[in-house]
């Protein structure tokens, strides 16, 4: 740990450095935050989203519990119980009981 | 009541903003939403007793949800056929324009709008189906077979939503198709374009045809046409607009100027050249070349897009001629920079200021080299949009480029022939070997390709030498610039630096480790910004590199892995603030609550410590999982290396957890003196593997902790610094053991160190050898004491037992004298001269040795003969 407190007082030379780094790697990290639209199955078994993205149809299964990260720029979802939706990129869709919410 | 002026604002503000919300609820809700917060008032009863009592026929029953807004499905339906009737024209228009590139680019673009606008008509049915869905789940499911039939109201509404929900899902799925076509356009045309741009560099052209003498006659023509047309505009721009024309050349110029002036202003120690200067640092010269190179050429570039954008705006152009003028521009544009560039990295008149050491006349060649191939290359661009908007016949275009591509050929093999550097003796040397036989290569393959007819091939690899070597020669004194502030004690030299180090408290060793982040955030820059810029000079539409750096971003999946940098960065960040939060914690404990609330150091110490560790354990879990690394996939692995970690790393692990023992049990702390087999020392920091302990030659023994759980430890200030300390003493035979008895208790207790209780005992220890011993045993509060009262005791008893005549007996030792037979006189001279002739010895060994192994090698060789 080379920013060590030593008897409360920060030891000076690495420190600087450390907070250069900080910085630089916040910046990076606020300037690099992209969005995508995510998906939660909050249910045990395993839910099947049909996503319609770029001219391409793909089924994204959802197993239970798990978060998906999909539809960068715009697309259409077939939802488990047979609706289609069209989603910006944004939302979130949570499927729970089978049914799925948008928000 | 009063209200003070800031609250009474504020609730001005807050009725603003509640009328403002209002105002927009009303606008955006039609009026069938008004209508159904109105219906709902009174349904929220009926709508929650609905599941509960649904046999209950006399229970009201909710009315319907609000109507569909009247018209939705057939608006969106309309806009879904106007999209596709776009969408139709569109793909008639690729393949009429199919041979033109631009257009192709420009059907492209449009066409992502048509597909976002497809996805928005799609999107405006959200909330109605939102509602639609929740107006279903209230009134719950058909009945089953055997139970009672529900009222005909409910199954009514329930099929009215029903065929609602299938139209809206039919216009969804209409417009899910339409995206999916127009998807499949923009991949044909980027198909096409990669097949275009294949064409361009394939298609061989006869060139018998174009350069028949027809030629010249077809350019004079030409350019008579183009002279008509610029004329035509000048003399009547002149007649109708030439007010408005002095005025924008004048408000650019301005524009211009005050950029200029203004850059020299606030650069101007960095931007000139100090001629006076003998020996200007490798960085001094960079930033003069980069200063030099990108003021002015703003400058230029502010001045003719300014100049351009006025005539646009006094509608001064007129037809072709805008477009001509756009190209001069960029034709101004692209020389000026190229012989700026040039200028400053060679600086013909200034020798001491130039980048790379060529010689003067060299130097003055490269310049007009440069500048003249940016010349050719710009002025043939600026002839293709003449030709392309004149409608010249193609041998004329053919002609054009292979000129101009054969000139650029020349000036590049003529540049590899350049002899630019000079030997120590005179003699001129050319340049690296890499270096020319690349520009003698592309220069030869320019002429070649353009002799056999490739003239698309051969322009492009020279637009390509000109403009994208431009930005590599800019890209590279970006990064030696980046390295030079990277060196050791070059960034404390810049302006940046000694500002630094005069207005802060920054150290030395501080600003070497600031310029070597300042070097890499150059050179993160530069990649950041000339791979993009590199990247669009070779085609690629700026759609493709912002999906690739968001792919970059978000996640490149190889195989089931997927590597995301902003994953990893926002692992690194979460890390970061935690270690920091627990940092701050730490000391928080430490330094308030602890500290106040008189807690014991060595508790204290222990607490810090103990939170520090848990701290930073939390937050690099936290940060890993941030970083979206799966901790469950390494469990296997982990379960299978831990027997082998659990052997390696034996040691490790048992000092730790010995270190933790230590920390929960404390047999010691932070300042405690403790006997440790041999060491003896105060401790000065519990860490987990090891502890430090001082001893008092100031000596740091670092004592792994599985030594000091697993054997016995002393602890002379455990629980309290109370000790004892023993002097023995000797007196003859034949004293007065009462009287030395009572003399040394009388001395143990008139010292002010020594406690009453428990009492001072003097005990007579052992009739001894040569004396009667005693020894004075003494109880001190603070047993860091002992050396003091110890010396100050002896002093007293030697006094006392002066004063009354006790002998204390020393054992005498016999003196025995040997006669040795006398060495030899320790002689210098003697020594030196053996030494030097061991020496002596020692190197003939070594010749001999040599000359054996070479004489055995060579007897290892055929014989020649």
């Amino acid at each position: 740990m080379p920013c060590e407190m030593q008897q409360g007082r920060w030891e000076h030379r690495y420190c600087t450095m450390w907070k250069s780094l900080v910085a630089a790697v916040a910046l990076l990290a606020v300037s690099g935050s992209a969005h995508a639209a995510s998906a939660v199955n909050k249910d045990a078994e395993t839910r099947t989203l049909i996503v319609t993205e770029g001219g391409s149809k793909t089924e994204l299964a959802l197993a239970g519990g798990e978060t998906v990260e999909f539809c960068q720029n715009g697309c259409f979802v077939t939802l488990p119980n047979g609706d289609l939706e069209a989603l910006t990129g944004s939302e979130t869709v949570e499927i729970s009981g089978g049914v799925a919410r948008i928000k | 009541m009063p209200l003070p002026p800031v609250s009474r604002q504020e609730i001005m503000l807050f009725r603003l903003f509640r009328l403002i919300l209002v105002c927009a609820l009303v606008a955006s809700a039609p009026l069938g939403a008004i209508a159904q917060v109105a219906d709902q008032v009174p349904a929220t009863p009926g709508a929650s007793q609905a599941p509960a009592a649904p046999v209950g026929s006399q229970a009201p029953v909710a009315p319907a949800v609000s109507p569909a807004p009247p018209g939705l499905i057939a608006d969106q339906q309309k806009m879904i056929k106007d999209l596709t009737a776009k969408t139709d024209g569109f793909e008639k228009k690729i393949q009429q324009d199919g041979e033109e590139d631009s257009s192709l680019v420009d059907i492209r673009l449009q066409l992502e709008e048509l597909s976002r606008e497809s996805l928005n008509t799609a999107l405006a049915f959200r909330t109605r189906l939102a509602e639609i869905n929740a107006r279903v789940q209230q009134l719950g499911p058909v009945p089953a077979a055997g139970q009672p039939p529900e009222p005909d109201i409910v199954s009514t509404e329930r099929q009215a939503l029903t065929s609602e929900k299938a139209e809206i899902n039919a216009v969804i799925s209409q417009a899910q198709a339409l995206s999916i076509r127009i998807s499949g356009l923009i991949d044909k045309i980027g198909n096409m374009r990669s097949a275009l741009f294949r064409n361009l560099l394939t298609k061989r052209y006869v060139l018998s045809d174009a350069l028949s003498p027809q030629v010249f006659s077809d350019a004079r023509d030409e350019f008579g046409n183009f002279y008509k047309a610029v004329s035509s505009w000048l003399s009547f721009a002149f007649k109708f607009k030439f007010q408005a024309i002095l005025a924008a050349t004048f408000v650019a110029l301005g524009l211009a100027l005050v950029l200029l002036v203004g850059g020299r202003r606030l650069f101007g120690r960095v931007f000139e050249a100090d001629p006076t200067n003998e020996d200007p640092s490798y960085l001094s010269r960079l930033s003069v070349a980069f200063w030099s190179t990108l003021l002015p050429t703003l400058a230029v570039g502010a001045f003719l897009g300014s100049t351009i954008f006025f005539f646009n705006y006094y509608n001064v152009l007129r037809g072709d001629i805008g477009l001509f003028l756009n190209a001069l521009a960029s034709v101004i544009g692209v020389v000026f920079c190229v012989n700026r560039l040039t200028n400053a990295a060679l600086s013909p008149r200034l020798p001491n200021w130039r980048l790379i050491p060529v010689e003067t006349g060299p130097a003055r060649w490269l310049v007009r080299l440069a500048t003249a191939m940016a010349v050719v290359i710009s002025f043939n661009t600026f002839l293709s949009i003449v030709n392309d908007k004149m409608g010249s016949p193609l041998s004329l275009t053919i002609a054009r480029s292979f000129l101009a591509t054969i000139i650029v050929g020349v000036i590049l093999i003529l540049m590899a022939m350049l002899r630019p550097f000079k030997a120590r003796d005179g003699s001129w040397r050319p340049w690296p070997a890499w270096l020319r036989y690349l520009s003698l290569s592309l220069g030869l393959f320019t002429i070649v390709a353009a002799l056999l007819g490739y003239i698309g091939l051969a322009l492009f690899v020279s637009l390509q030498v000109v403009v994208t070597g431009t930005a590599l020669i800019t890209a590279y004194i970006g990064f030696l610039s980046a390295q030079a502030i990277g060196e050791e004690g070059a960034f404390a030299n810049t302006s940046v630096g000694r500002w630094l180090s005069a207005n802060s408290s920054y150290e030395d060793t501080a600003l070497d480790q600031l310029g070597l982040v300042v070097s890499v955030a150059i050179n993160l820059m530069i990649v950041l910004v000339f791979l993009p810029l590199i990247l669009l000079m070779w085609g690629f539409q700026p759609g493709d590199i912002q999906a690739w750096a968001y792919k970059l971003a978000t996640g490149v999946t190889i195989g089931s892995v997927t590597i995301s940098v902003t994953g990893i960065l926002s692992g690194i960040v979460v890390f970061i603030i935690g270690y920091f939060l627990t940092r701050w914690f730490q000391g928080w404990l430490d330094g308030s609550v602890m500290a106040r609330g008189k807690v014991d150091t060595g508790v204290r110490n222990s607490i810090r410590l103990a939170v520090g560790y848990a701290g930073v354990a939390l937050a690099a879990l936290v940060g890993i999982s941030a970083a979206g690394i799966d901790l469950s996939s390494l469990a296997l692995v982990a379960g299978a290396l831990s027997l082998g970690i659990g052997f390696g790393l034996q040691n490790v692990v048992s000092n730790f957890v010995s270190g933790l023992i230590l920390l929960a049990e404390r047999p010691f702390k932070v300042g405690d003196w403790i006997v440790a087999g041999e060491i003896s020392g105060t401790v000065k920091k519990i860490s987990v593997r090891a502890t430090e302990i001082e001893t008092f030659q100031r000596q740091s023994v670092i004592l792994p902790n599985s030594n000091l759980i697993n054997n016995a430890v002393g602890n002379w200030t455990h629980r309290n610094k109370l000790g004892r300390i023993d002097i023995k003493i000797g007196v003859a035979y034949g004293s007065d053991v009462k009287q030395v008895h009572a003399v040394l208790l009388e001395i143990a207790r008139s010292h002010p160190l020594v406690l009453k209780n428990p009492e001072p005992f003097v005990l007579f220890s052992n009739f001894g050898a040569a004396a009667l011993e005693f020894e004075i045993r003494v109880f001190l509060a603070d047993v860091m004491n002992g050396n003091i009262v110890q010396n100050d005791v002896r002093f007293a008893v030697l006094e006392k037992f002066n004063d009354q005549h006790i002998e204390i007996p020393s054992t005498p030792r016999a003196v025995v004298e040997t006669k040795d037979a006398k060495a030899w006189p320790t002689d210098d001279d003697k020594i030196e001269a053996d030494f030097v002739e061991q020496e002596q010895a020692k190197a003939e060994a070594a010749a001999e040795a040599k000359r054996a192994a070479k004489s055995g090698r060579k007897a290892r060789k055929p014989d020649p003969d």
